[in-house]
């Protein structure tokens, strides 16, 4: 992927392949071009929620929707399977999987894992699997992902076990250590354990969890299958799906591999119990595998879909290609991260090392975050009176452990999720720095943001 | 006209030249018609403003332009004075070499709504998390609001926005299925169709109701068919045989306007009859309905009513609404479950993880587009049933064949027999003669083949739907006219088209 692509497409090819300079990688000042529709007077350090889309991307997009106003028909059915077809085979590429088959595009990550866990619900419903049968997950999956597993897996009549993870953390071996001793509690009883649920990395609070380690636990531990919720991670860490060894393996594009909103890889290992997922939207594809049946839903707008090579070239015009984009950004985040938790007395959340385009900040524990709700509205806070744009997660703090202490000797409870992606300069962080220590400075807590 | 025949291989092209006479769709009694001559290279967009009476209300006779005060007959000031919807420049971005009369399939979108959808992305683009904070609900919200207002439902709860009628059919569907694993449905019990429905939705039935334990019984509708009654005695004796052996008859879904062949349903009527019978749950599937036909989901009285609005009310692709007649008891979810899963349908819909939304903000502006032309919806209505019919009878009369239905069984689209000579035999047959229309005479509109009874002589056995929406003009059916007699000239059979 950091490789400059090579000259040598024919010349009346699509706009993409043309041989980029050697000499010129993209500038500073065309990334700001590129970037230019982001609203300007934000601190926009929340790339994590939302993603982002360069310029570029969306005027190829804009092509794409309107070939398809121009002459649906011949698109749908001469273009689109071609261009989907083209995406997925680039993206078997990028996360080296086996064969194009194993690669499904869906809307997002809480699409896929609906497809997941209806598969988990459907062998409940037909007594493959048993009633009381389990699924594992982490106490801080994404809420869609926990709100799904209620709708197939409870719902059917199995049960959950979840493993409670350490944060603050320092090292791997927590995490490791934790799962291990987490799942062994859950299969205690005897419970046979289906489906393990795994983040690749958190979303909040944000963290790299070592997923490879994590897999072979489960294999070890003797659960059916693994379905790693990657939601952030292509573009933002390496992503080897072979190595990785999960059954399934998840990762929205338009977080962090600058695609339109939205879409997303679904990846499934070639094995006798993949063949049985299905996309819950059931079209005339139905029974064609996976992947074809994602491809056509109905009629609905698949430009987002489309767009993997223009997202390959534009990606190509940075040094170092996606890899060069990854580091920059995690170093980037990183010393940003320290330097606002030096300069508020705090610290973060987890070891650099476990830090991908994120990091995890504390705040001043005077700020009184001290319930989901003060985050959130500390969150809106920041947005409405200062225009910063960045999420807040409430830590409780452990019992009879306590927790990170900051300068002033407080528990920190409150973290503020930084991202960093091409489009953010220094400035970004600065605001975010000078907005709390002007609420530090005007003794603001919490408690006068007044009941929502 | 001169039909060149050459030899006819696949992929081989005749030329074709146009006819002279543009007709201009006709939206008010005081009717402009433009001759022009044109050439098949000619951009239509570029050179061509049809320029149409608008008018900011509803009422049929009163022109009362704010700005321009009088009210005058055939007056040459009209176009001048009056605001001017140049409906051209709306569909510029139809490829303008095509004879596009196949709305039924993907619709149609207008610059100006598209344009207030480009904005809404813009906005997400912009500032993702205020977007999603502060707009997306409220703008949800407004749209519901309007479609209730549009379908006469009681409250906005009943609506709730997904992407098409195929996902609606899987919320619908899924909703079968708990029921069957709930156990308040029993293995065996069945589920009504038509025939003729719309393949995803049979599949859909395959896939949740027929995979959980349901029997799947299909109405045998007549096609040509003749009346009402042949439809309506068919579904009674599907229902009868839906009940036999002591089964309960727990789902019916009917079209309100089949899909291919294309026939306006009689819902009212089977929906009373199902209630009569005790079926337990009514799915109507109206994915054409709302934009060409009239929908009132209170008289109709089903459980669950969707249509498209990309279809026919110029809403960009895609998005639809589903009716659910009591949202309270009927416990249906979005198969992507998000955070918002437990709080309805409607809820649950509006948000099922990051995506963009933008299609589903733009119906109000689509409505304000359909209230620039006089009548509103229903002259829209109106004008394209009254069009599609006009100029399928001027196609059978060409080919001297035969309409799939009555006129008062088509809605903006109509079946047109297509002369038995060419030989349509299959399926396969009927999509490569559309392909070939498509690539040799830019005419875009869907193949039926209907398989011919026993003992029928020189039977039809191919049907075109043809579609008719306030962008096409009587040149796009004559170019389909001329094709179709170009090929029967030429002697053209679909064989000429097999490998």
């Amino acid at each position: 992927m950091g490789e400059i692509r090579s000259h040598g497409e024919d010349p009346e090819d699509d706009n993409h392949h043309k041989k980029p300079k050697l000499s010129s990688f993209i500038t500073q000042s065309q990334i700001q071009q590129e970037f230019a529709h982001h609203k300007s007077g934000v601190a926009r350090i929340n790339n994590g929620s939302f993603g982002s889309c360069p310029g570029s991307i969306i005027a190829a997009q804009k092509r794409w929707q309107l070939k398809f106003l121009q002459q649906p028909d011949d698109f749908f059915f001469n273009q689109l399977p071609t261009q989907i077809l083209r995406s997925r085979t680039l993206i078997k590429d990028l996360i080296n999987a086996d064969d194009v088959s194993e690669v499904s595009i869906v809307d997002n990550a809480t699409t896929a894992a609906a497809i997941v866990l209806q598969h988990v619900g459907w062998a409940f419903a037909e007594g493959r699997f048993h009633k009381g049968d389990a699924v594992v997950m982490l106490h801080c999956a994404f809420q869609a992902v926990k709100k799904s597993i209620e709708a197939y897996v409870t719902r059917a009549g199995g049960s959950v076990i979840v493993v409670q993870l350490p944060f603050p953390v320092h090292s791997n071996e927590e995490i490791i250590s934790e799962f291990r001793k987490g799942l062994a509690r859950g299969k205690a009883n005897g419970r046979k354990v289906r489906l393990a649920i795994i983040d690749h990395i958190t979303s909040m609070p944000s963290v790299i969890i070592p997923v490879r380690e994590l897999v072979a636990i489960c294999r070890e531990e003797g659960v059916s299958q693994v379905f790693v919720d990657a939601a952030h991670a292509v573009g933002s860490v390496s992503v080897d799906v072979k190595d990785i060894g999960a059954d399934f393996y998840v990762s929205n594009l338009h977080k962090w591999f600058f695609s339109p909103p939205s879409v997303a890889l679904l990846y499934c290992r070639k094995s006798s119990l993949s063949s049985e997922l299905h996309h819950p939207v059931v079209s005339h594809e139905y029974g064609n595998g996976l992947a074809i049946e994602s491809a056509w839903i109905g009629t609905r707008d698949y430009s987002s879909q489309l767009l993997v090579p223009e997202v390959v070239d534009f990606i190509n015009r940075f040094k170092g290609g996606i890899e060069g984009i990854r580091n920059k950004n995690h170093n980037a985040v990183v010393e940003m991260g320290e330097m606002l938790a030096k300069a508020w007395g705090t610290s973060l959340g987890s070891p650099p090392e476990m830090c991908p385009s994120m990091a995890m900040v504390g705040l001043p524990s005077c700020l009184g975050v001290l319930s989901d709700n003060d985050a959130s509205r500390l969150r809106d806070h920041l947005r409405d009176q200062f225009s910063v744009e960045v999420p807040i997660h409430y830590q409780p703090l452990k019992d009879g452990e306590g927790g990170a202490r900051d300068e002033g000797g407080g528990f920190i409870t409150g973290y503020a999720r930084i991202s960093h992606q091409v489009y953010n300069t220094i400035d970004d962080y600065i605001k975010f720095r000078d907005a709390v220590n002007q609420l530090l400075h005007d003794g603001f807590d919490c408690k006068m943001l007044g009941r929502e | 006209m001169d039909q060149e025949c050459n030899s006819l291989q696949a992929g081989q092209c005749n030329t074709l030249s146009l006819p002279s006479d543009v007709f201009c769709p006709r939206l008010h009694t005081h009717t402009r018609s433009l001759s022009l001559s044109l050439s098949l290279s000619l951009s239509l967009s570029l050179s061509l403003s049809l320029s149409v009476k608008v008018n900011n209300m509803a009422s049929n006779n009163v022109h009362h332009d704010e700005e321009n005060g009088t009210d005058t007959e055939n007056s040459h000031n009209d176009r001048q004075k009056c605001k001017v919807l140049d409906i051209r420049s709306e569909f510029c971005h139809h490829d303008p070499d095509v004879a596009r009369i196949n709305n039924g399939s993907f619709g149609c979108c207008p610059s100006s709504v598209i344009e207030a959808q480009q904005r809404y992305q813009l906005r997400f683009l912009e500032q993702p998390d205020d977007f999603y904070f502060n707009h997306l609900k409220p703008s949800i919200l407004r749209s519901r609001q309007a479609i209730k207002t549009l379908i006469k439902a009681d409250h906005v709860d009943e609506i709730s926005i997904v992407d098409n009628a195929t996902t609606a059919a899987a919320i619908v569907l899924q909703h079968v299925k708990w029921s069957f694993f709930d156990s308040k449905f029993n293995p065996g019990d069945t589920a009504v169709m038509l025939h003729y429905a719309y393949g995803a939705v049979k599949k859909s039935v395959e896939a949740y109701v027929t995979r959980a334990g349901g029997h799947v019984i299909e109405v045998n509708m007549p096609f040509p068919v003749a009346s009402n009654d042949e439809i309506i005695a068919a579904f009674r004796n599907a229902l009868e045989l839906g009940k036999s052996n002591n089964r309960k008859v727990r789902l019916a879904v009917i079209d309100h306007i089949t899909s291919m062949p294309t026939v306006v349903i009689p819902v009212k009527e089977l929906v009373k009859m199902c209630r009569e019978q005790g079926v337990d749950r009514i799915f109507v599937d109206a994915a054409h309905a709302i934009g060409s036909i009239e929908v009132d989901v209170k008289e109709i009285g089903a459980d669950f009513y969707t249509s498209n609005l990309h279809k026919w009310l110029f809403c960009p692709p895609s998005i639809a609404f589903l009716h659910c007649r009591n949202p309270e008891v009927s416990n249906l979810h979005h198969p992507v479950v998000s955070h918002e899963y437990g709080n309805g349908l409607a809820i649950e819909s509006s948000w099922i993880g990051t995506r963009d939304y933008s299609a589903q903000l733009v119906v109000p502006e689509a409505l304000d587009f359909v209230n620039r032309f006089e009548g509103g919806l229903d002259g829209i209505r109106k004008w394209n049933h009254q069009k599609v019919v006009e100029m399928a009878e001027m196609l059978v009369k060409t080919w001297g064949t035969n309409l799939g239905s009555p006129p008062e069984m088509c809605s903006s689209m109509a079946m047109v027999g297509l002369p038995p000579s060419l030989g349509i035999a299959s399926h396969s047959d009927a999509l490569k003669l559309r392909s070939h229309l498509r690539d040799c005479f830019k005419v875009e509109v869907p193949i039926y083949y209907r398989q011919p009874k026993d003992g029928e002589v020189n039977p039809v056995t191919g049907y075109a739907r043809i579609s008719h929406q306030i962008y096409n003009t009587i040149d796009d059916y004559n170019r389909f006219r001329d094709a179709i007699s170009n090929l029967v000239n030429c002697r053209f059979t679909c064989k000429l088209l097999h490998n």
